[in-house]
This record gives structure tokens, sequence and C-alpha cells, in this order.
């Protein structure tokens, strides 16, 4: 290596941005060379005399900061009172996924006013029905028959509501919850539902269940929110082994990077094959790194061999 | 005999090991701070402010030095704090965990910064060094150090010493001075700079020498 080449390297050698070759070379180099060895004490000598500039001290770094939060809250509520409802298209969006628990409750709302609406604006002739039942909720008509004398015989299922109400450690209230966490038609039961059990979740019947609604339920809200139940048990064998599943086979990467956020918070080695088929099939940058970072601080191979 | 080499054995391994315990310790930390700060972004992201609030805590402090050290101006540095944040609060929707939290926020504040200091370039103005019979001098740091001191020869020393540097780092480029900061006085890797700046590690690494170069020349005298 030429004294030029060397001497031009000093700016990144100094801060250890060259390669081991690099640097190896570079020392031999002033090793050997008393003009490079000068021009590289200068060189840090510059670097020193740097370090010594001053902070501008005459601020109250501390006053400042301060003030900068305050002005920033005031700002960031005027934003957020300004901000745009923005388009139709944007809100359905934001509603996907997270916001399930809204969902479910503006859909009734819709359905309840629709009936309401439908009811008040039907024509008399259809509202005869309604002194022969005592208010059912959803009734379907399973079978209609004309009995020939101006007579006709409709057999109807009606679906009575009933309030239930008790605490939390009550068996037959629990056993409503965990029936209500395998509601097919409504994810938002299923959401509320977890989330009331969760706080159950050292119950092996409630965890069972939970882990259940994180491997089965087709509703990613319904899963990440099993996902958050099952947190405080990150340890145990039969949800890190579940996480696992989740991390390989999930298809909603929300998911996927709740399940290896919650796997890295335990290191155990039986989960390093699991991490490194992840490293193979995962496509999402994030969880990639993630993965990666866990498997060498494990001290584990990236990749399989 | 062996159980002499086990000891011997044991005795060299146990400040590696005592090293690994500390570096796993840290390495757990780290990786629960990561996952907590992927949490607060998800909940941001969602719409709760608690969450956006406490990460901007996170970050506020070192985001306001950075803008303060390469603005060397209160006003300016403040302003950068509130678009820089303001510019987090509305695009954070868009942050999909491609790069690191940090990375993304230093790109915005970075740019928001070069940005003062172009306008500033352009109009001359608003910097807190300026022109002397002695040469050029940083008033931010002169009001700190007229102060009641040990040694004004040594306070005399100190002050043109940081007069001289303040007036180096006026003399780059914007750019080169954001490479310069970020490498030299916030430690961060070039690589880390030309994600942060949206450029390759090899322009990063160009820029930074210029710098050294401009650096080296305007302060022949001190060194």
């Amino acid at each position: 290596m030429k004294c030029v080449e060397v001497v031009e390297q000093f700016s990144f050698y100094t801060y250890g941005e060259v390669s081991p070759e690099m640097e190896e070379r570079i020392e031999s180099h002033v090793a050997a060379c008393a003009e490079c060895a000068k021009e590289l004490a200068r060189h840090r000598a510059l670097l020193e005399i740097l370090d010594r500039r001053e902070a501008p001290r005459s601020v109250n770094e501390s006053a400042l900061l301060a003030e900068c939060r305050m002005d920033f809250r005031r700002q960031l509520a005027m934003e957020a009172s300004a901000k745009p409802v923005g388009n139709w298209l944007d809100r359905l969006r934001s509603l996907t996924l997270f916001h399930i628990p809204m969902k479910v409750p503006v859909g009734a709302m819709a359905l309840f006013a629709l009936g309401w609406f439908g009811a008040r604006f039907t024509p008399a002739q259809f509202g005869g029905v309604q002194a022969g039942l005592a208010q059912p909720m959803f009734s379907n008509v399973q079978s209609v028959q004309y009995g020939g004398s101006g007579k006709v015989q409709i057999a109807v299922d009606d679906i009575q509501r009933r309030v239930v109400t008790g605490g939390l450690e009550d068996p037959h209230i629990q056993q409503l919850l965990l029936d209500a966490m395998r509601e097919e038609s409504n994810p938002g039961v299923r959401v509320e539902s977890i989330g009331i059990l969760r706080n159950s979740a050292d119950s092996e019947q409630v965890r069972g269940a939970l882990i259940d609604a994180l491997s089965h339920d087709p509703n990613a809200g319904v899963r990440l929110k099993a996902l958050e139940g099952l947190k405080p048990y990150a340890s145990d064998a039969a949800v890190r082994k579940t996480l696992a599943n989740v991390l390989l086979r999930d298809d909603n990467p929300g998911v996927r990077v709740q399940a290896i956020d919650l796997l890295t918070t335990h290191h155990d080695d039986s989960i390093v094959g699991v991490l490194q088929d992840a490293m193979q099939r995962e496509d999402d940058a994030y969880i990639r790194t993630r993965t990666r970072d866990l498997l060498q601080a494990m001290k584990a191979s990236v990749g399989t061999y | 005999m062996h159980a002499a080499a086990g000891t011997v054995s044991a005795i060299l391994a146990a400040p590696f090991e005592k090293n690994a315990e500390d570096r796993n310790r840290a390495g757990a930390a780290s990786e629960r701070a990561a996952s907590d700060e992927a949490g607060l972004i998800r909940s941001a992201q969602r719409g709760d402010q608690d969450a956006f609030e406490r990460l901007v805590r996170t970050y506020d402090q070192s985001v306001l030095r950075l803008a303060m050290n390469l603005l060397r101006s209160p006003d300016e540095a403040r302003d950068v704090y509130q678009e820089a944040f303001l510019k987090v609060f509305r695009n954070l929707h868009l942050f999909r965990f491609d790069c690191s939290f940090h990375t993304w926020l230093y790109r915005i504040v970075t740019n928001v910064c070069l940005d003062h200091l172009r306008r500033r370039k352009v109009r001359k103005e608003e910097s807190t060094v300026v022109d002397t019979p002695d040469g050029p001098v940083d008033q931010v740091t002169r009001l700190a150090e007229e102060g009641p001191g040990a040694d004004p020869e040594r306070q005399t020393w100190n002050r043109e010493l940081s007069d001289g540097i303040s007036a180096a780092l006026e003399n780059l480029t914007p750019r080169e001075r954001t490479v310069f900061e970020l490498r030299h006085y916030e430690g961060l890797r070039l690589r880390a700079i030309g994600d942060i700046l949206g450029t390759t590690e090899e322009a990063a690494k160009n820029c930074l020498f210029r710098a050294t170069q401009k650096m080296r020349s305007s302060l022949e005298t001190f060194v």
C-alpha cells in the first residue's frame, strides 16, 4: 500500500469503518512508516480537538425540552381536532383487523336501525303476526302451510334474548364466555370474551381455549387478542409450541410479529429449528430481522445447512 | 492433573462466561426494549395518543440535542422538534417496520435539519456564528463561557478553539455537516447514516472524507 492510500484511509480507520483486512494493512504500514505514523497522530489529534466542541451551554436544555414538549402537545391537540375525517375507503380500511370491537357494535346498530325503520314503514297487512309472538330477537320461518279454510299454519323458530349477570369466578359465566369464544358468526363477541377471560388464563381450561383460538380462529383480530392473553405464559411449553407454529404458519404478518416478539422474551434452545425454518420462509423484513437477532443472541446459526 | 487443568480452564473461562452472561442480559434487555417499542408503535398507529407521546418521549431528548448541535440555535432546534414530530405523527401509519424506528425517525429529523441548514445557506442569517474582526464567533457558546471562570488564559484558548470548531463546521455543506455530526458526535455507523440519509454507505463515506479533509485544513493551527 502506498503512503497516500494509507493516509486516505485514516478518516475511516480512526472510526473503525474499515474491514479487518484493511485495518491490518494500515497498521503494518504505519508500524513501518514514520511519516504515516506522524500523519495518523495528527489525524487523531484533530479528532480529539473536535471532541472538545462545547455544547451550547447557554441554553438550559431541560427547560428547552420542557418547552418543546408543551408546544408539541398543544400542536398535537390542534392537529388531532383539525384532522379531516378522510375518505370513506381509508375509514373502512382503518376498521380492518384491529377495530373489530368497533365494527360489531356499529354493525349491530345498523341492523337494529334497519329493523326499526323496516317495521315502522312496512305495510299493515304484514304486521298481523306481531300479536302471536312474544317479541323475539330473531325469527326464522321453517315451514308454511295453507289449511284451506282461510287459515295458514307457519312454523317459526324464535330466538329469545336473556341477560345473564354474574362474577367471573362463577363457573356458569365462565362456561358461557368459553362458549362465546367459539361463537362462529361473531368475531366481535369472540374478541370481547377473550378480553374478559384473559385475566383468568391461569385456569388450564381458559389457557387451552386461548391456545385454541390463537391456533384456529379464522379472524386475525381474535388471534391477536388470544396472543395478548397468553403473554404472561410465554415460558409455558405448550404456549411456546403454539407461538412457534403461529410464526411458521399464520398468514397474517401482524400476528406473526406479535408471536416472534413474544418468543424473544424467553430464550430456549428448543425453538432454534423453528426460528431457522422461519428464516427460510419469512417474507416480512421486520420478522426476519427479529428472528435473525434472536438466533444470533442464542448463538445459533441463522440458516440450516 | 486433570482436576488442576479443569480448575485453570474454569478460572480462565470465568471472566468470559461472566461477559457472556452480561451480553445475554444486555441482549435480553434490548430485545425487551425493542418489543416494547414495537408495541408502542403499533398502539400509536391504531390512534393511541398516549402511546404516541411515550414514543416521542423515548427519543425527543436526543432529537433536540442533535438539532441543537447541528443548528446551534435554540429557536431553530425548537422548530425542528415540532416539524419532525408532527411529520412522525402524520406519517406513522406508513411505518412498516422495514427498518428500525430509530432510522426512520432520524431520516425525518435529519431531513428537517438539512432543510434548515440549506435555507440558512441561502439566507446567510440566523446562525449563531457571526463574523467579528477576530474571525467568526459562535455566540451561543460564547455566552456560556463568559461566566466566572478560573483561568482566563485557558478560557481564551477554549473560546478560540470552540469558535474555530464552529467556524470549521459552518464551512461544511449541509450534507457533509450532517454526516460528520452523525458519525463523530452521535457515533452512528456509516451504513446507518447512509440508511438515514437515503443514500449508500459509500456516498456517506465520501461525505465523511470530504468533511474531515475540510475540518483538518480549517483547524490546522490547533492540531
